[in-house]
This record gives C-alpha cells, sequence and structure tokens, in this order.
C-alpha cells in the first residue's frame, strides 16, 4: 500500500480545517434539518409552525416538536459522542479496533439498566426517571473501576493492561447481566433485550437536557487533547520527549471519553459500531491529524446516527426496527471491509 | 418475587398454532394432571379438575389451593426430571415446548398442548378441557356463563360510540419510553371490542406494538388505560407522564386509567370480568 | 551540555544503576556502550528525563532536568529511540511536524517557520523526497531518518539516541552513522548515542562511556578507551582492536569468548 495523504499535504493546516468543520458540518446539519421532516406520519409542515391553532391542539406541532426534534437531537448529540469517544479511546489505546464499548462503560451502563428494570427501581434521581440514572450509575462505577486500573502504577498506563482490563470487566458485566436478568419474569426480560437494542425515541427534551452538562463536560476535556493524542499514538515515551504531558493527557482522554459514553448510553442504550466505524471513516478521508479527525468524527458521527434513526423510524412503519439494529447492520460489514483492507 | 406476569409478552413472541391433544383419547380420564400454563390451571378449577391438579409451574398464583402445589418450572426451563417424577397422567405444555413434548411421549405420558389465541380460544379450551376431564358438564356451564356475561357486556355498549383506546401493557416508570401497547391481535384485543372500544392499533395485526411517540401523537388516542398486574401492580400510581402529549384526546379530556390486576393479563375464566372493566372504564355511563 | 552527576537506580530491589557519572560536552558525539542488561536504556530514559533516578541528578545546560517541565525539556532535547511505530497513516511530514509540539501553544496551530524548520530537518537528512509518503509504508532506515529529521525539528542542538540502527541492516548502519557525523559536523549538534555496536561507535563518537552491570568500567576519548582490555572487561570478548586507516577510526575484531 503505498498512497498519499488524501488531501493535499499540510500546505495550510487552517485551510484543511476549513474544508473539515465546513464538510462535515454542512453534511451533518442536512441530517439535522431533514431528519424532523420525515416520519412513520405525514404532517403538515405549514401548520406545525402556524401559530393559528394553540401548541395543546396542534397535532403536527407535537408530533414536530415532542416526537421528531428530540430524537433527531438526541441522535445528533448521542452520534457525535460515541463517534469522538471512539477515536479518543483509540488513539489512548493506540489500537485501531478499539471503540466506547472497549473498556466496559456500556457494560456497567447495561447492569445498571438491567438492575433498574429487573427491580421495578421507582425513584428519580434529580428529575431524571430510574432506569437512565441507574444505567449511569452503572458506567461512573465501570469508569472508577477502569481509572483505578489505569492510574494505579505511577507511571503511565499500559494500553495493553487497560484492553485486557477492558475485555475482563466487560465478560464480568455480561455475567452479572445474565445474573440479573435471571431473576426477571419474561415482561422484563423483554424489555431488557429491547433496552440492548437501544433507542433514540427520548419523548421529550428532558433527558437531552440533563446529559448536556455531561457532554459539555467531556467536550472541554477533548479540546484539550487532538495534539496530544497525535503524538501519543506514537508510544507513550515517544509523546512525553516531545513534550507531552502524558499522564495528565491520559487521565483526560479516559475520563471525557467514559464520561461522553456512560452519559450516551445511559439515555440510548448501548448503540453500536458509530464508535468503531465514524473514526476510521473519517481519517479515510482527513487523514490521521487528530486536530481534524475528532471534529469531523462528531460532525460524521451525527449525520450517521441522524440518518440511521430516521431508517429505523420509518423502514417498516408503524413498526419501528431498533437503531442499534440498524447501525450495527450498516456498522459491520463496512467494519469487516476496513478489517480485510488492513491485512 | 412474583413471576406470572409471562402470559401477553412472553406468548406475544410465540408462533400461533392450533392446540392439540397428544395420543389417541385414552379410555380413562385423567386423575394426576400437571400444568405448566398458569391461565389453565384456572380453567382446570373452574370446571371441576382442581382436584386433580398435582402440580404446576413456577408462575402459577390462581386459586388459593395451588399455593400449596409442587412447582415444575416454566415456558424456558420446565422440570422434566420432576414432571416424570410426579408419574402424571396429563401435562398441560404450552404449544413451544416441543422438547417437553418429546419427552412426554417418550414416557407415554399424554399431554394437552396450549396455545394462545384469541378470546373464543379461551371457551374452547375449556370445553376441551372438560371432554378430556369427563367434566363435559360443567365445562359447559363455565364457558355458557362467561359467554353470556360477555354478551351482557356488549348489549350494555352497544349503539354507543367506540371510542379509540390505548392499551399500554408496560413502559418505562417516570417517562414515556419503551411502551409496549396492545395490538390489533389477541384476546386483549378481542376484550376491548366487547367492551366497546376501539384499539388505536386495531390494524397492526400483531398483539403488541412498540408504537413511538410521534405514532401515538399521530393515532390521537381518545382514551388510554394503563395495566399493572405482577410485580408491577404494587408500584407507584403515576400516570403524569401523559401530561408531555397534550394534544392526545385522551390527556385533554382526562381519559388515562390504571387498571390493576391479573385477570387483564390472564386469559383464564375472569375474561368475563376483565372485560366487564374495561367496559366500566371506555363506557361508565352505561353502567350508571 | 549534557551532565548525569552521580546517578543511581534500580527497579524494585534489583540495581540497575550505581553511581553514574559523566558530561556530555556540546557538540560532541558520546557513545554509551555496554552489552545487553548493562542498564544502557534505562540510563538514557533517565538522561531523557522519562524516569527519575532513585539518587543523584541529570542536568541539561547547567538546569537540573527534574526542576523542567516536559515541555523545557523537550525543547533542549529530542530523543531518537530504536523503532518508532505510528498506530494510524501519518504522513512523513506529519510525523517531523510532532516535533514542533514543545514549541506551540495549547490550541496553536504550525505555522510557516514551523513547515520551514520540519522541511529544512527533512533536507538535512535527506527525506525531503518522502514527505507526503505515509510514514508506515517506508523501510527501517527511512523510518530512522525521518524520526532524527523529526528530532532536529524539535532540538537541533541535543540528541539522545537509543541504539539507532539495531534494527537495521549493515548498509542502512553506515548510512545512518553518516548522517549522524555529517548533522553534528554541520550543525554542531551534541549527541548521547548508546550502542552495542562497537564499530559503529568506533566510527561515530568522539568519546565512550563503557558500562556493565550499572557501572562505569571506563570513559573518555574513543581511541584511548577502546582497547583489547577494555572489550574483555565489559564483553567478556577477546578481539583484535586496532586503527584502519581505510575506515578512518579504531576497528575491532572479535576473535572469541574470554574465558
Amino acid at each position: 500500500m503505498s498512497r498519499s495523504s488524501p488531501l493535499p499535504a499540510r500546505t495550510d493546516l487552517r485551510r484543511r480545517l476549513l474544508l473539515t468543520y465546513g464538510g462535515f458540518g454542512i453534511v451533518a446539519i442536512a441530517a439535522c434539518l431533514a431528519a424532523p421532516l420525515v416520519g412513520s406520519t405525514r404532517i403538515s409542515l405549514a401548520h406545525a409552525f402556524s401559530r393559528s391553532a394553540p401548541f395543546a391542539d396542534n397535532v403536527d406541532a407535537q408530533i414536530f416538536f415532542l416526537a421528531r426534534l428530540p430524537r433527531v437531537l438526541a441522535a445528533a448529540i448521542i452520534g457525535a459522542s460515541l463517534a469522538v469517544s471512539g477515536a479518543v479511546f483509540q488513539a489512548l489505546l493506540r489500537n485501531p479496533l478499539a471503540s466506547p464499548d472497549t473498556l466496559g462503560v456500556s457494560g456497567g451502563a447495561a447492569l445498571g439498566a438491567m438492575v433498574a428494570i429487573t427491580f421495578h427501581i421507582d425513584v428519580t434521581l434529580f428529575g431524571v426517571p430510574s432506569i437512565p440514572a441507574a444505567s449511569f450509575l452503572g458506567s461512573l462505577g465501570a469508569l472508577a473501576i477502569v481509572y483505578v486500573l489505569a492510574t494505579a502504577r505511577r507511571r503511565g498506563l499500559s494500553s495493553t493492561t487497560l484492553l485486557l482490563a477492558g475485555v475482563a470487566l466487560n465478560a464480568f458485566f455480561s455475567a452479572l447481566v445474565l445474573f440479573v436478568q435471571y431473576f426477571a419474569d419474561f415482561a422484563e426480560t423483554f424489555r431488557s433485550v429491547r433496552w440492548l437494542m437501544g433507542s433514540l425515541d427520548v419523548a421529550g427534551y428532558t433527558p437531552i437536557v440533563a446529559v448536556i452538562p455531561l457532554l459539555a463536560l467531556s467536550a472541554a476535556g477533548f479540546a484539550t487533547l487532538p495534539r496530544a493524542l497525535d503524538l501519543l499514538s506514537l508510544g507513550g515515551d515517544a509523546a512525553a520527549v516531545r513534550g507531552v504531558n502524558v499522564r495528565r493527557t491520559e487521565r483526560v482522554a479516559l475520563l471525557s471519553a467514559s464520561l461522553a459514553t456512560g452519559a450516551s448510553v445511559s439515555i440510548a442504550g448501548p448503540i453500536s459500531f458509530v464508535g468503531i466505524v465514524v473514526p476510521h471513516l473519517v481519517r479515510l478521508i482527513v487523514g490521521a491529524d487528530h486536530r481534524l479527525v475528532l471534529p469531523a468524527s462528531a460532525l460524521a458521527g451525527a449525520a450517521l446516527l441522524v440518518g440511521c434513526d430516521v431508517a429505523a423510524r420509518t423502514l417498516f412503519s408503524p413498526l419501528e426496527i431498533p437503531v442499534g439494529v440498524i447501525t450495527a447492520l450498516v456498522g459491520a460489514p463496512f467494519f469487516l471491509y476496513l478489517l480485510m483492507r488492513r491485512s | 418475587m412474583t413471576r406470572r406476569r409471562l402470559i401477553v409478552l412472553a406468548l406475544a413472541i410465540l408462533p400461533v398454532a392450533v392446540p392439540r391433544a397428544s395420543a389417541p383419547a385414552p379410555t380413562e380420564a385423567p386423575r394426576r394432571i400437571i400444568s405448566l400454563v398458569p391461565a389453565v390451571t384456572q380453567m382446570l378449577f373452574a370446571i371441576g379438575g382442581g382436584a386433580r391438579v398435582i402440580a404446576v409451574s413456577n408462575y402459577d398464583q390462581d386459586p388459593a389451593e395451588v399455593k400449596a402445589l409442587p412447582r415444575v418450572g416454566g415456558l424456558l426451563d420446565p422440570d422434566t426430571e420432576r414432571i416424570l417424577a410426579l408419574r402424571p397422567d396429563l401435562v398441560i405444555v404450552y404449544e413451544a415446548q416441543h422438547e417437553l413434548e418429546q419427552r412426554l411421549t417418550q414416557a407415554h405420558i399424554r399431554y394437552y398442548e396450549y396455545a394462545h389465541k384469541n378470546l373464543a380460544n379461551v371457551m374452547a379450551t375449556m370445553r376441551a378441557l372438560g371432554d378430556i376431564l369427563g367434566t363435559g358438564d360443567a365445562a359447559e356451564h363455565v364457558a355458557r356463563g362467561i359467554e353470556g356475561r360477555l354478551q351482557a357486556t356488549a348489549a350494555r355498549v352497544a349503539g354507543r360510540p367506540r371510542p379509540s383506546v390505548l392499551l399500554v401493557l408496560s413502559r418505562d416508570p417516570q417517562s414515556l419510553r419503551n411502551i409496549y401497547a396492545n395490538g390489533g391481535y389477541g384476546f386483549l384485543h378481542d376484550m376491548i371490542a366487547i367492551a366497546g372500544g376501539r384499539d388505536v392499533f386495531d390494524d397492526v395485526l400483531r398483539e403488541n406494538v412498540q408504537p413511538s411517540t410521534e405514532l401515538i401523537l399521530a393515532r390521537r388516542p381518545e382514551i388510554i388505560i394503563e395495566l399493572r398486574y405482577g410485580a408491577a401492580a404494587v408500584g407507584a400510581d403515576d400516570l403524569s407522564p401523559w401530561q408531555a402529549l397534550p394534544s392526545l384526546p385522551a390527556v385533554k379530556n382526562h381519559k388515562i386509567y390504571q387498571l390493576v390486576g391479573d385477570r387483564f393479563v390472564d386469559a383464564g375464566p375472569e375474561v368475563a370480568e376483565a372485560t366487564e372493566q374495561f367496559a366500566r372504564t371506555i363506557h361508565p355511563e352505561a353502567f350508571k | 551540555m549534557l551532565r548525569a552527576a552521580d546517578v543511581s537506580f534500580s527497579y524494585e530491589a534489583a540495581p540497575v544503576l550505581h553511581r553514574v557519572s559523566f558530561v556530555v560536552s556540546p557538540g560532541r558525539i558520546v557513545g554509551l556502550l555496554g552489552p545487553n542488561g548493562s542498564g544502557k536504556t534505562t540510563l538514557l530514559r533517565i538522561m531523557a528525563g522519562t524516569l527519575s533516578p532513585r539518587s543523584g541528578s541529570v542536568q541539561i545546560d547547567e538546569a537540573d532536568i527534574s526542576t523542567l517541565s516536559r515541555r523545557d525539556v523537550a525543547k533542549r532535547l529530542a530523543v531518537v529511540p530504536q523503532e518508532t511505530h505510528s498506530t494510524f497513516d501519518f504522513t512523513v511530514l506529519d510525523i517531523v511536524l510532532m516535533g514542533r509540539y514543545p514549541h506551540l501553544g495549547a490550541f496553536e496551530l504550525e505555522g510557516g517557520s514551523d513547515l520551514a524548520i520540519a522541511r529544512d530537518a527533512l533536507a538535512a537528512t535527506g527525506t525531503l523526497a518522502l514527505e507526503h509518503r505515509l510514514f508506515a509504508t517506508l523501510s527501517g532506515g527511512e523510518k530512522q531518518r525521518v524520526v532524527i529529521a523529526g528530532a532536529l525539528a524539535q532540538a537541533s542542538h541535543a540528541l539522545l539516541l537509543d541504539e539507532p540502527t539495531a534494527s537495521l541492516d549493515l548498509g542502512y548502519q553506515l548510512a545512518i552513522a553518516q548522517l549522524l557525523t555529517r548533522l553534528n559536523h554541520d550543525r554542531g549538534t551534541t549527541m548521547l548515542v548508546s550502542t552495542h555496536d562497537l564499530n559503529f561507535a568506533a566510527s561515530l563518537c568522539s568519546e565512550l562511556v563503557l558500562i556493565r552491570d550499572g557501572r562505569i568500567i571506563a570513559q573518555g576519548a574513543t581511541d584511548v578507551v577502546l582497547t583489547v582490555s577494555n572489550v574483555r572487561a565489559v564483553y567478556d570478548v577477546d578481539a583484535e582492536v586496532g586503527y584502519n586507516a581505510r575506515a578512518g577510526h579504531v576497528t575491532v575484531i572479535p576473535i572469541a569468548r574470554a574465558h
């Protein structure tokens, strides 16, 4: 394989940044604008935006503003979060096969949700319903375990150790999920399985508002990372001797990506493959520089998940396919193609 | 914990087949019956076969007599050894329990295969069991009684407008997420129709639907009935999340109700009572 | 100038370095010679500041390295490891520009001057023609020259090289030795080179530090230190050591394992 970088070499990084933000931004915005226009039902946009009828009586307006718009927004922020988290985990672990699920954060979130569903935990936490709240707590528990493992040694973290720890944690959480499900009756099991397929029908803005502060915190962490991740992808020592504060970079990367993943999974369930496929897709277009990869992943992840959700809610309407099924159906073959191409 | 809730949702995913009994009819009526199907257990007691039931599933709770009986597993995990050891001469199994059926055939034990279908099937099953048990007259009496009550309910609401009903089987607590609603097929659908309602998902020929928020808004149900049963029956009485969708006629007109009890999800001898409760909820003015 | 003062180090209870002291004067190339496991790599990591000594200190230009930030160390000292792997598809220019990291602010982009420095470094290592190639597709020798270019773009006055030719074949070894000699001559770049290849060291270094089991056996000018007895003391090998007029430096021919 002997090809040069797809874009003309770094003659002007500023120009490439503009192209990346502009190009991917247009795609993401177009997806977000077009998605609320389609759905399982036909609505009149003119009526939806008309003020002649009070909102409480305007079905078209409610379908647009209460059913579709929150869904599209949820898909956009979750797609963006998962894709950026995936890109960050891939650089942090120096492993192109890493994803937001690799370190067990999603597994912890799933366990939390299963416990809430099976044992009918019915209390709200700061106004957040029990299932997303329990799911987020589960992801925090997983993150705490990973963080302790990663920082136990004073010298930076070992990516191999962390990957293996992730494998072990995921197995552990899967076992606990099955164990909890053993206590579930059929209806609960059915709901658990449905949760594990992922859904973006958040039915209002409350869940989105609840995760925005968490995602903003992650975004602030992500903003400090791109160049350090470039260097970190050459190895911990290689980054350190070029002036990177490796420990701080690794901790910020681990915390930001895990927090974004946990928050996303808690409101939408584990949506697979967005976090692993989007960064690879983006690298094929913009190259390896994380100053381009991270924003492009966010925008492409948003566009992809918004698009997959449109497919989920329209393909077999009025029945709805779980969005996690669509992302995996689209993502898995593409991922296999990438694997074949690598080897 | 209570694990009886399996009926509606569990069976919704099973293929539907005509119930059939195994083996040629023996000369003698069964005296040692094991039932793995809670609804059928209730039918057996109702038609005078209760004394012959020697074991039931892990999920059986009614009638009170079953509490003392041995438990032999459920739909997914029938305890075959235990079942054989109890030396039954009739086993009531689910249509999907093929493996168990094979073992029973090998052991020359008769079984009755129950399939979950429409409302008429409840009475048909009772009559078939009556024939097998030799209590045909009692079964006929009970079945006619149920049919009579159903007809009476239908007569009470006859001629009234048929409001669209969203029948919610389950949803996430404190939100409108992961809603399971009744569809256009099955005994619950038939019961709503007799009770003078029209299921909003009449056109979806499945036992249940997982409607999106958009679909619920588009269907504009005039009445919302949430069922609470099993462990959830003790849960909080929180219908407030529906206020998020003010354009629904049911929300606007405060016609959101909750019915508590396992009779609503058991296709057993209490279907007539359950149907009447649906009717009282949908058409309260007809019962004044 | 680079100085190790009384540096000791141990992993757990196992001592690795014992009171090592030496100086790399500005503009000199000093070779760090010793067999596998002698403590060379550990010493180099301590000199680079990525490992802290148990006792003793390291100074760069009279400043104690432990008092400098990673960024300040990186501006004064660049490191060329034995091998460099890139997880992602970075181009050659990408890799060299990474050397500019310590010179840029947190959100600052590389500007024209950084690009000029990077191209200059590529030209100095004879890799300018490779600038748009993907790093991962280069040969071992090409990679090493590109990494040296990155090191020059980062801190052109002092380099630490950890067995820079260990994974290269003979031709590339000679090419790297010539490149380093030329850089030292043209730019006055100070270098500390660890190696176990005596002839590579003899061709390149004006001074040598010989270590074994974490202790310095001998140090000084190359033709003074590289003797039959020192080779035997460090490697347990009987060798012929002599000046080779065609090579222009002392050469070592190993003969047999000493008893």
